[in-house]
């Protein structure tokens, strides 16, 4: 596996060349943030900053986000005919370009439109995570080692190693696609993914309970819930110009912290996400509250894979799940007298 | 003002006095480890090294979510607040100064919301100085500071052994004087360490330029820099959340059949739906505009109304947000 | 004491009746709710009807929305596939439906609380036997205590 550095210096290459070459208006990628264990988004446009993009175990945020609004229609209708969509590369990782796929598939962005520079990626930090493991100590600093663990810079100039399988993001544990399927552009891998049946296992032990348990243990894990909507505008998937649980006329879902509310907001989501979700986790990163956002989509997501034999995000040229039918689906599920 | 002390040992048992007069929140691990404040029960496990909360103690004035009336059959009731005195102990002065801007918004002399002043009026405030500032917070650079006693009733200051505590208003000494029989007068020596403390907490605590940013930002507002930085901003609410300062609402009604209620819930200026109109105009209809106004509303605005910046340097906003924003940096790229 | 059990308990104490709210698609469905109901067939008078135009209109939160305001369980009934008024409305309801059933189930609602089925125009019978059914199963598990908001 091509180390990290290489991978950023073949990265600023790449992306300098696209600019330059005026293959793309537009390069989205990753730079320093401000605080460890954490990138930001960067819109490069210029070929001279490309020395400012970052390869490295904090490029966590699924950067097919901002994808739906580059290319939507701009909100003066009457700017339609001077503006044409820019061209835009973007580093992807596996799970990012899944959702790459998923949007071209919804028509919400052209794939000629799109230079996708690929990572296989061995899974990222979890930035959560990395500052409970330090305890009562702030990290100053953090960088990756040789070996791919990170090394927090402490206060008083102590230094923590932090190893990386205790600090990875939980939806790369889960990961299946760890090297992208669809790009222009490959760097580094390819990666195998480690366990393919981490989701299921944490599947079958959710309902190996009762089911009194997990209503309990939905109820406990929603109740933090604040109702700020992060995990859904962290989701590429989530581009409604309004979404259903916004809208007043009617009222489907009352806005408070009312549980019931907060319940039903969770399942629609998630149900909107069949078929759909790709499992990058940016809603379980998103979420101030650090909330399981995952729990019910990820069982979805197997019905899907189960039912319909489907997985999204693996090849544009598919029809998803919910737009198609068979008269041969399964319907089991019917009440029979 | 009244100065006591009393030994860090004893401080369960005084949360516990306090209890005697109505609900006690105190500083607590939660499961996943992070600290809250939670309601003291009988034997309270009250953890004083932290930084801050994830969430800010607003919600104790502001909920995210109120009732304001309830209305049956044409007919509808006013909500009452519960009067049940309660004392917060633990509070962060940046989040104790955020309720005088807070005040401002809704005690304004002129409609004092009535829902905000009950929750005010039956709170007692206790601030625990700051001994560990993160390198997200910047208090001392928006006239605040991790000793600073403003918009609490009593400032504490832990102490080596002890934990000195000094009112700060008539409510705070009320507070005191209940428990005089557990608090002995501050010493001298004590009243050193807590200045040497708060001093040394400081020290730590990186210089933000906000130093006339009202005009800075009224001449930037036709700046290219609000593009480039709200690129990155998802509308995601998370920062409006968080802050102590952030007061936006919404107000619906909640029906069924005859029956209902008017409820007040947080809103975010954020969000692409914030200033969307019945008739379909967004006047703030990308990012740029609604992240334009939120840095205007906090370091503009508001000192031109109110005369403080709406910012107390807590840095959850910075912490927090999804994307890495950093309002530390806009600031600066505002230029002078 | 489990929630089920206590909610059994309230049930036998008052004289509590299950409330099933029942989206049935015009063409078939309701037809056959109608027949069953011009042939005289008795069936319980605790399900609630709501004429929807094709099972296909159905959106979840429809359901969920039903059990929030108070119903004790929802039926959702439309035609059997290859009949529907619409050509293929029901065939995209049905990996609604069946992705739903699960979603609801592992969230740990009961699974008698939603169900779906197929009524054609001509089948009044096999409504009234239906509705029987999920009226009794429903009556077994006890009110819903889940999903309800306190107004």
């Amino acid at each position: 596996m091509t180390a990290n550095h290489e991978i950023e210096a073949r990265l600023r290459e790449t992306a300098g060349e696209l600019l330059r070459q005026k293959r793309v208006d537009l390069f989205l990628g990753y730079e320093k943030a401000s605080l460890p264990f954490r990138t930001t988004p960067l819109f490069l446009t210029s070929p001279d900053e490309v020395e400012r993009l970052v390869w490295n175990p904090f490029c966590t945020v699924n950067l097919a986000v901002y994808l739906p609004r580059l290319f939507a229609a701009p909100a003066d209708p009457r700017k339609a005919k001077d503006l044409s969509p820019p061209t835009v590369g973007l580093v992807l990782k596996g799970c990012d370009t899944r959702s790459v796929v998923a949007l071209i598939q919804e028509r919400q962005v052209p794939r000629e439109k799109l230079v996708l520079v690929g990572v296989a990626c061995p899974g990222m930090v979890d930035r959560q995570k990395a500052e409970r493991a330090l305890g009562e100590h702030e990290a100053l600093g953090a960088e990756e080692d040789a070996q791919g663990n990170v090394r927090a810079m402490i206060d008083d100039e102590m230094e923590v190693a932090l190893p990386r399988e205790e600090i990875v993001s939980d939806a790369c544990l889960e990961c299946r696609f760890p090297t992208p399927l669809i790009h222009d552009v490959l760097l580094g891998g390819p990666v195998e993914p480690k366990d393919r049946d981490v989701a299921r296992r944490l599947t079958a032990e959710f309902e190996s309970r009762a089911l009194s348990a997990r209503w309990v243990h939905l109820q406990e894990t929603l109740s933090k819930c604040i109702r700020c909507n992060a995990c859904r505008q962290s989701c590429p998937m989530c581009y409604c110009k309004e979404c259903l649980l916004d809208q007043t006329r009617p009222r489907w879902v009352g806005a408070s912290t009312d549980i019931s509310d907060v319940t039903i907001y969770h399942l629609v989501r998630a149900f909107h996400m069949a078929g759909r979700c790709t499992e990058c986790g940016a809603c379980a990163r998103a979420c101030p509250m650090g909330i399981d956002t995952r729990l019910l989509v990820r069982k979805l997501s197997q019905d899907v894979e189960d039912l319909y034999q489907y997985r999204p995000g693996e090849a544009i040229d598919t029809t998803p799940p919910l737009s198609a039918f068979a008269m041969e689906d399964p319907q089991d599920f019917l009440t029979e007298p | 003002m009244t100065e006591k002390q009393i030994t860090r040992t004893d401080l369960d048992k005084l949360l516990g006095f306090f209890r005697e007069r109505g609900a006690v929140y105190a500083p607590a691990k939660d499961e996943a480890g992070d600290v809250a404040l939670t309601e003291v029960g009988r034997a309270a496990s009250v953890v004083l090294a932290y930084t801050n909360f994830r969430l800010s103690p607003k919600a104790f004035f502001f909920p995210q979510n109120q009732t304001l009336l309830r209305f049956n059959d044409g007919r509808a009731e006013e909500v009452g607040v519960i009067d049940r005195a309660t004392v917060l102990f633990g509070v962060r002065p940046c989040d104790a100064r955020a309720l005088l801007a807070l005040d401002q918004v809704f005690l304004d002399g002129h409609q004092d919301d009535p829902y905000y002043a009950g929750l005010r009026a039956r709170t007692t405030v206790v601030a625990l100085a700051c001994m560990r500032p993160a390198s997200s917070c910047f208090c001392t650079s928006v006239g605040g500071g991790p000793g600073d006693g403003t918009g609490s009733d009593v400032l504490a200051v832990a102490l080596e052994t002890d934990l000195l505590l000094r009112a700060q208003t008539p409510k705070g000494e009320e507070l005191l004087s209940f428990a005089a029989d557990l608090l002995a007068d501050a010493m001298p020596a004590a009243v050193k360490e807590a200045q040497e403390r708060i001093r040394a907490a400081e020290n730590k605590i990186a210089p933000v330029e906000v130093a006339n940013s009202a005009e800075r930002l009224r001449k930037a507002y036709d700046s290219y820099v609000w593009e480039t930085a709200s690129q990155k901003c998802l509308g995601c609410g998370t920062c409006s959340f968080l802050c102590p300062t952030c007061h936006c609402f919404d107000i619906t009604d909640e029906v069924r059949g005859g029956t209902g209620r008017r409820v007040r819930t947080w809103d975010c200026c954020a969000y692409a739906l914030f200033t969307l109109q019945a008739s379909g105009h967004n006047p703030r209809p990308t990012p740029k505009e609604r992240w334009r106004q939120r840095i205007m509303h906090k370091f503009r605005y508001a000192v031109e109304n109110f005369d403080r910046p709406f910012c107390m340097g807590c840095g959850r906003c910075i912490r927090n947000c999804p994307v890495s924003m950093d309002l530390r940096t806009m600031l600066k790229e505002v230029g002078p | 004491m489990s929630e089920s059990q206590a909610a059994q308990e309230t049930a036998l104490e008052t004289s509590w009746e299950p409330k099933i709210v029942a989206f049935l698609c015009n063409w078939c469905s309701y037809a056959g709710a109608d027949l069953a109901g011009v042939s005289r067939i008795q069936y319980p008078h605790n399900i609630r009807i709501i004429r929807v135009p094709c099972s296909g209109r159905i959106n979840p939160v429809f359901l969920l929305r039903a059990l929030q305001d108070g119903a004790d369980g929802v039926l959702v009934s439309g035609c059997h596939p290859g009949d529907c008024h619409y050509i293929s409305g029901n065939l995209v309801a049905r990996r609604k439906f069946a992705l739903f059933k699960e979603l609801l189930q592992y969230a740990g609602i009961e699974p008698e609380r939603v169900q779906f089925t197929w009524v054609s125009a001509s089948e009044g019978g096999r409504f009234a036997a239906i509705v029987e059914k999920v009226v009794e199963e429903v009556r077994k598990i006890g009110p819903n205590r889940k999903l309800v908001k306190v107004p």
